[in-house]
């Protein structure tokens, strides 16, 4: 593992010069934290770096798309399942939890199957989306009363939501296993001949452009730190709106309700600003992310409390949790700070 | 006035266009059929058991007429969101109650128009529970059913379907099953019951069953929780036949015949029925032949129309070989009981029936009475309320304006509980004549000891909760809901007046099918028992197709249930549901 570090790390490792302390907060993190728990990190860091972390974030993919599952299986429940459609999310979810979790242990399904299940996803996302904005229309007063149709119909974005498990599924596809070094190389040096690529999934047909194959190249190689904020940015977007018009039935009851909407802007403009800015993609873009994240699982934590609060409380556990604050949701608002987070540690091509 | 953003929500009306709801609508001009020409099916009421018949024979392809003493409901012109504007719902012709206790008729016990009494019931619906077919052979009261639970069982799951109902997805009483629709959210009266339930570990089914959608179904939109349901739920969630089955009829060829009053059903030679006579929009006297007479007019519409029909040969009324027409009438006991909070309750919020425990619901042998009864919210809106309190607290003047001003303090949870059949409790004919010179009639109505018990133990269980929950004071109205008995079914024709089936057991070609054939009651909302029956009865008919064409006796067979006939839009929709998990104990 050790020569799969830069040059530049090592040398981090090593004590390091002054000029390579980046920045205040990591010099204190490396000088308080154990130099076992220093040098795991910045492993997992040159991962991703790399683009060699295809089985963690394949876990990621199916860990998420579990999440955004239940989520929509009681979502929908709430909804009866009164169209034939609204099963299919819920069994594509199961599908690609199980895929990116199988994905995790298996090159091959991670490379082949993956994709296909995670691009099914996407469509499925986006006809959800189109059903829910359909949904709004046949309210009464439908898009002419946008605002309360919006808070009372089905929840718009959601749907949009579940695309991101497809996102980082198609990402996945794309990567690197993590000890995947010696083959790496190989597929450096050959980069431009693309048959001597084993097993790899492709984004483009045989012979086709040269900037798609640049772009699959370089989520390869990690080199997609734009896209991935842009994909975090989007998430927090969709999640933020979530909270925002959810916490707002609720008429803001509790202050710390508006957290999440604080920071949706904040990552938004973060994961946007990376685009253009390596500064903002090293400092706004980690701080933020790490926020969310915490504010993901702090609102879980309410989330969980109301739900016990409930009439009925924990005697009616199933009931509660299905009309009780949405107790998964917090967690898609942190999984969007997670890929903030994951764009920060990426690579970028200037 | 300013247009809205995207201009005015809907064109005017096309002229033709019958609407039920914002999106509901009929299309479809109905079929009309000549009077001097021999239907096979005349439906006398179409309401809760006669819109389930109309779209089941009409979908089977018979020639069905169905007459209705009240107007087809343009829902979207005819109804209002006002609880004062609603009382054209109810049947408001005159009526004479007597007895001991006499019962106030009206808002809760009586349907007038297309969908009956379905258009302004709340909306629960509990499955009987298996115990309530064999009550006598239990409990050594009542009487038995001719039909088991297992005999209705398919058709209560086809009805909820059919409905939809929504509801938990494990209902743990009777026989344990689960909902095709997700549960309701709950408003303040089922926060409290659920409260007080939990706090004294009470079981407790929370946002059903009801037959209200928690998701559109088909043109059916969900709900949206403002609380009119029993003034007629404009939105279409809740259902009623009128906006679940009559429209599948219409497109299936029967016609609905509104504003008709049935007069008497014509008996011919050979002991058989040959159609009725009726009172058209005009109040013109008219006549329609039918090989089959069905009467699914109710409790008291049902006898009374058999009493009027007497003839030479049936001078006691039609049917009425046993004596047994017009007897063991039954009410269930509604009690209200209503708890002040000193927190907000808003009772008008959401569908009154929404969350409900039936755990007193069997013969328990600690207490000194026979039979059960269940707790279930309600939400009297301001008018309601007001006599209730009147009764309750003898609130009046300046007092009862205070008690009003302190409305939404107040959760009001219903008892409902089962009376026994008694030989007493009677529709009769009375002196008086209606607008077209019927006999009207008399209702006379006791309460026996059992049942007196029944309802203070379950009155004094209803405080508990409340207080369990938190109220500072509670009241009470005695009342009663639904009304059901009067031509019961049964085995034995000296005994009853129809078999399993709803058949006349005198008169081979007439059926009585609604809530006066049930023996006894349960203390589970009728509706969806007198759907299911009417689902039953359908299939019995369809399935003995040859005989009543060529007039030939019935062979009395149960049929094999057909899934064939619902209404379109209701396979493929709903939670998924695995076979099975509803327990069979049998």
């Amino acid at each position: 593992m050790a020569q799969a570090l830069s040059n530049e790390k090592r040398r981090r490792l090593a004590g390091g010069t002054v000029e390579n302390r980046s920045s205040g907060l990591a010099g204190l993190i490396e000088e308080t934290l154990p130099k076992a728990i220093i040098r795991d990190t910045t492993i997992v860091e040159q991962h991703i770096r790399e683009g060699q972390f295809q089985r963690s974030l394949a876990l990621v993919t199916g860990f998420s798309s579990l999440l955004g599952g239940l989520e929509v299986a009681y979502e929908h429940y709430r909804g009866s399942y009164s169209q034939r459609i609204m099963y299919t999310p819920v069994v594509l979810s199961g599908l690609l939890a199980l895929v990116g979790i199988w994905g995790a242990f298996n090159r091959r399904v991670a490379r082949r199957l993956l994709p296909v299940v995670s691009g099914v996803m996407g469509l499925d996302a986006v006809v959800g989306f189109i059903f829910h904005v359909r949904g709004i229309a046949r309210k009464p007063g439908g898009w002419r009363i946008p605002v309360f149709n919006l808070i009372m119909g089905p929840p718009v974005l959601a749907p949009l939501l579940l695309a991101i498990s497809g996102f980082l599924g198609m990402v996945t596809a794309f990567l690197r296993q993590e000890e995947d070094l010696g083959l790496d190389r190989q597929t450096t040096q050959s980069y431009g001949s693309s048959n001597a690529k084993p097993n790899s999934s492709r984004l483009t047909p045989w012979g086709v452009s040269h900037e798609a194959l640049t772009l699959e190249q370089d989520i390869r190689e990690g080199y997609f730190q734009r896209g991935m904020a842009l994909a975090a940015a989007l998430s927090a977007l969709c999640s933020g709106f979530e909270a925002l018009y959810s916490h707002y039935k609720n008429n803001y009851k509790y202050k710390i309700q508006w957290t999440p909407i604080v920071l949706t802007p904040l990552l938004f403009a973060a994961g946007i600003g990376t685009i253009w800015s390596r500064k903002i993609a090293h400092t706004l873009l980690p701080i933020i992310s790490v926020l969310a994240i915490l504010n993901g699982a702090v609102g879980a934590f309410f989330h969980l409390r109301g739900i016990l609060r409930r009439p009925g409380g924990a005697k009616h556990p199933i009931y509660n949790i299905l009309y009780g604050a949405p107790i998964l949701a917090p967690l898609l608002f942190a999984a969007s700070g997670f890929m903030g987070l994951l764009a920060s540690l990426l690579r970028r091509r200037d | 006035m300013k247009e809205p953003l995207l201009g005015s929500f809907k064109a005017k009306p096309e002229p033709g266009e019958h609407r039920l709801g914002p999106i509901q609508e009929i299309h479809v001009p109905m079929r009309k059929y000549s009077q001097d020409e021999e239907v096979d099916f005349c439906i006398v009421g179409v309401g809760s058991a006669g819109g389930v018949l109309l779209q089941r024979l009409a979908r089977a392809g018979f020639r069905v007429v169905g007459l209705e003493a009240g107007p087809f409901w343009n829902t979207e012109r005819d109804w209002v969101s006002d609880e004062a504007g609603s009382y054209k719902l109810y049947w408001n012709d005159l009526r004479i109650t007597g007895g001991k206790n006499p019962l106030a008729l009206g808002a809760n016990n009586s349907g007038h128009g297309v969908g009956g009494g379905s258009v302004h019931w709340a909306g629960f619906t509990p499955r009987f529970h298996p115990s309530d077919f064999r009550v006598c052979s239990r409990d050594g009261v009542g009487v038995d059913w001719p039909i088991s639970y297992w005999d209705l069982k398919p058709y209560y799951a086809l009805l909820e379907k059919e409905m939809p109902v929504a509801g938990p997805a494990y209902y743990p009483w009777g026989d344990p099953h689960g909902y095709t629709y997700g549960p309701h959210p709950t408003a303040g009266v089922s926060n409290v019951l659920v409260n007080g339930c939990t706090r004294l570990g009470i079981g407790v089914s929370i946002g059903g069953p009801v037959a209200i959608n928690s998701g559109s179904h088909a043109d059916r939109p969900h709900c949206i929780y403002r609380g009119f349901c029993i003034q007629g739920c404009k939105v279409g969630a809740k259902q009623s036949t009128l906006v679940s089955h009559v429209p599948d009829a219409i497109n299936y060829g029967a016609e609905i015949r509104d504003n008709c009053m049935v007069s008497r059903i014509e008996m011919g030679p050979q002991g058989r029925v040959t159609g009725v006579t009726y009172y058209d929009p005009d109040k013109k006297e008219a006549r329609q032949k039918a090989r089959v007479v069905i009467v699914c007019g109710y409790a008291i519409e049902t006898p009374r129309l058999l009493l009027n029909s007497a003839c030479p040969g049936w001078e006691q009324g039609l049917a009425n070989s046993s004596g047994t027409v017009g007897k063991y009438l039954m009410a269930q006991a509604g009690n209200v009981v209503m708890g002040r909070f000193d927190e907000l309750i808003r009772m008008y919020k959401g569908p009154p029936a929404n969350s409900l425990t039936e755990e007193f619901y069997e013969t328990d042998p600690k207490h000194d009475f026979a039979r059960g009864f269940a707790v279930q919210t309600v939400g009297p809106l301001p008018i309601a309320f007001a006599k209730q309190m009147m009764v309750a607290k003898g609130a009046w003047g300046w007092g009862l304006r205070r008690v009003m001003m302190d409305y939404n303090h107040w959760a009001p949870l219903g008892v409902l509980g089962e009376i026994l059949p008694w030989e007493d409790n009677t529709v009769t004919l009375a002196e008086e004549k209606d607008q077209f010179g019927l006999p009207v009639a008399r209702v006379t109505f006791n309460l026996h000891d059992n049942d007196r018990k029944l309802i203070n133990f379950a009155t004094k269980k209803v405080e508990d909760i409340l207080i369990a929950a938190g109220a500072r004071e509670v009241v009470q109205e005695q009342r009663y809901a639904h009304l059901v008995g009067a031509c019961r079914m049964g085995s034995d024709p000296k005994t009853s007046v129809v078999d399993g089936f709803g058949q006349s057991h005198d008169i081979p070609n007439l059926f009585v099918c609604d809530g006066s054939i049930l023996p006894t009651q349960g203390s589970a909302n009728p509706g969806l028992t007198i759907q299911a029956l009417a689902a039953r009865t359908a299939d019995y008919l369809i399935s003995e197709r040859e005989n009543i064409l060529e007039g030939r006796p019935f062979s009395r067979i149960s049929p094999p249930v057909r899934h064939d006939l619902s209404p379109e839009g209701t396979s493929g929709r709903g939670v998924p549901r695995l076979k099975g998990t509803a327990l069979k104990v049998k």
